[in-house]
């Protein structure tokens, strides 16, 4: 197990090394430097500015730079919000993200695992192929076109949930974008489901179990179910992945104070360090999530532990 | 399959036909009809916001998105079949290298680094394709790249390598032709990838830009002003939904075809 923990770390760490390498260089080939306003600098002014940032250091010495810092929990100042320094939009947002996320990540687990069994167990016939489709639907729904539909109905025409806004994490104000997050993650997984439990109920193990006249529920739920999981477990990473750039809609539509809103405003407005910032700890964070799903996929199945 | 591609053909037929037929051209405003209902003087479906004839506009911002997502196909498809096709025949530590290359690939946040390259090198149509058809190209390769193998080991390869037949020709004249099939498949499945990272780059104003238009953008227009005009989310939001899922329908269907 420490053997597989360590053997993915030594591919994840110098593919995170690759990607805030990648960042820093594009943000470096970017026409425009922080100084260029509309009224030119005074020569003296922007040479003291220069100095202070240490963009007149070499360009592998910025780099080297910006990584001890990084691992200082340091991204940089921001070029939009004045006042902050990207760790305090860090600190701010993310927290709000990661919780959106994960209360989505819950529901779609908890939604495609119980849509796949249903499936499963009705194979073949109408309500399989209904399921089929709807988790079709739900996959290629994109977040931005069901959130504003969900606010249409449940906010404006029916009027039972708010509309958008924080309100300190009011649960009322949760329900709408966790919905919204997690709908295309709850078809992908009820997909995946529904395929491992068609192998492993196939398979000799959960025949034996039959033969010894075990309840069909039990077949299905203790034998069946744990190795039909395995590709969820290794789906979570991609979903990880989806759902903080689902994030970053949802945040938008809803008017979230996550990082996904700070993103898509420094996006818009150019602020590199911002983000370069969140590129990179987003690469991190799904780079850990990759890692935490191949430990769950050594646990379903004793046999990758090798 | 048949019946998403015939709708898929129908949207695609409107979009090409209808708008130079219209009364009103996408970025006309008509002063008189600011959010007009549909069915009202010469605007079919109304208008929007700002009294843009929402079918002109619809149908425009399909042309465009179904355009961007065509081109970037097309660059995934490309970078893809070759990157697969060359790992999978050289094989051994290129491979390796290759396919390794690829998987680390597929851990980064995508999205966020195609919304880097905008931020960087700003917002344009053709960076827009070019961006997402440079990381959509994944999936491609391991397809293709398991094709290959696969091929590699079948007598009428094996032969044509026996009687002396150049690398090159072998590729050109057994391989691709066997992997197109499957290439089509997945170029089918990565399109509505694309429609979808299109609209949701132009939805959050990264994309397409104005005075252009596309089914993200008018999304977008739709859900701010939906508590006055619904309809103008409903009719490009439906004709993406549409889009979305009949091509993944169909792309779908011709994978399973080839996967036995």
């Amino acid at each position: 197990m420490i053997a597989l923990i360590l053997r993915r770390l030594g591919t994840a760490i110098p593919t995170l090394f690759v990607v805030i390498l990648l960042s820093f260089l594009l943000m470096r080939l970017a026409p425009g430097g922080p100084f260029d306003g509309e009224r030119p600098l005074d020569p003296a002014t922007r040479a003291a500015l220069t100095n202070a940032y240490g963009l007149d250091l070499p360009l592998h010495e910025q780099f080297f730079r910006y990584i001890g810092n990084l691992m200082q929990g340091d991204f940089g100042p921001s070029l939009v919000y004045r006042d902050f320094t990207v760790t305090d939009l860090v600190a701010k947002g993310l927290p709000i993200s990661l919780m959106l996320g994960g209360l989505a990540l819950i529901l779609a687990l908890a939604l495609g695992i119980a849509l796949g069994l249903w499936a499963a167990v009705r194979a073949g016939g109408s309500v399989d192929r209904s399921i089929s489709m709807v988790t079709t639907i739900l996959t290629a729904l994109p977040s931005f076109v069901t959130a504003p539909l969900l606010v249409l109905l449940f906010g404006l025409t029916l009027g039972w949930l708010p509309v958008s806004g924080w309100n300190e994490g009011a649960p009322l104000n949760l329900i709408l974008p966790v919905i919204a997050l997690a709908l295309p993650v709850a078809g992908a997984v009820a997909k995946l489901t529904r395929a491992g439990l068609a192998t492993a109920l196939s398979e000799d193990h959960v025949r034996t179990a039959r033969a010894r006249g075990l309840s069909p529920a039990r077949v299905l739920l203790h034998h069946a179910l744990r190795p039909a999981l395995v590709p969820v477990a290794s789906y979570i990473g991609p979903a990880a992945a989806g759902l903080l750039t689902g994030a970053v809609v949802i945040e938008t539509v809803f008017a979230l104070p996550g990082l996904g809103r700070y993103f898509v405003q420094g996006a818009l407005n150019r602020d590199y360090p911002l983000v370069l910032g969140v590129v990179t700890l987003y690469a991190a964070l799904i780079i850990l999530f990759n890692l935490f799903a191949d430990l769950i996929y050594g646990w379903l199945d004793p046999r990758v532990r090798q | 399959m048949k019946v998403p591609l015939i709708i898929v053909g129908v949207i695609v037929a409107a979009a090409l036909l209808v708008p130079p037929l219209l009364p009103w051209g996408y970025d006309v405003i008509d002063w008189n009809a600011v959010r007009a209902e549909p069915l009202t003087g010469t605007h079919l479906l109304g208008t929007d916001n700002v009294g843009r004839d929402l079918l002109a506009r619809t149908l425009v911002g399909t042309r465009v998105t179904l355009g961007v997502a065509l081109a970037a196909a097309l660059v995934s498809l490309v970078i893809g079949v070759a990157w697969g096709a060359i790992a999978g025949w050289v094989g051994g530590k290129t491979d390796e290298l290759m396919m390794r290359i690829v998987d680390a690939l597929y851990a980064l946040p995508f999205m966020f680094v195609v919304i880097l390259l905008m931020v960087v090198f700003g917002r344009s149509i053709l960076l827009v394709f070019i961006g997402i058809g440079a990381v959509e190209w994944l999936t491609m390769a391991r397809v293709v790249r398991g094709q290959v193998l696969q091929l590699k080991q079948r007598p009428f390869i094996i032969a044509a390598e026996a009687a002396g037949a150049p690398a090159r020709a072998i590729m050109t004249g057994h391989l691709l032709p066997n992997v197109a099939g499957v290439a089509i498949a997945y170029l089918l499945l990565t399109v509505p990838q694309v429609v979808m990272v299109e609209s949701f780059l132009s939805f959050l104003g990264l994309g397409v830009q104005e005075p252009m238009t596309s089914l993200g953008i008018l999304v977008k227009e739709g859900a701010d002003d939906m508590d006055i005009a619904p309809f103008a989310l409903l009719l490009p939001g439906g004709i993406l939904v549409t889009l979305l899922v009949c091509l993944t329908l169909a792309g779908e269907k011709l994978r399973d075809r080839f996967a036995q």
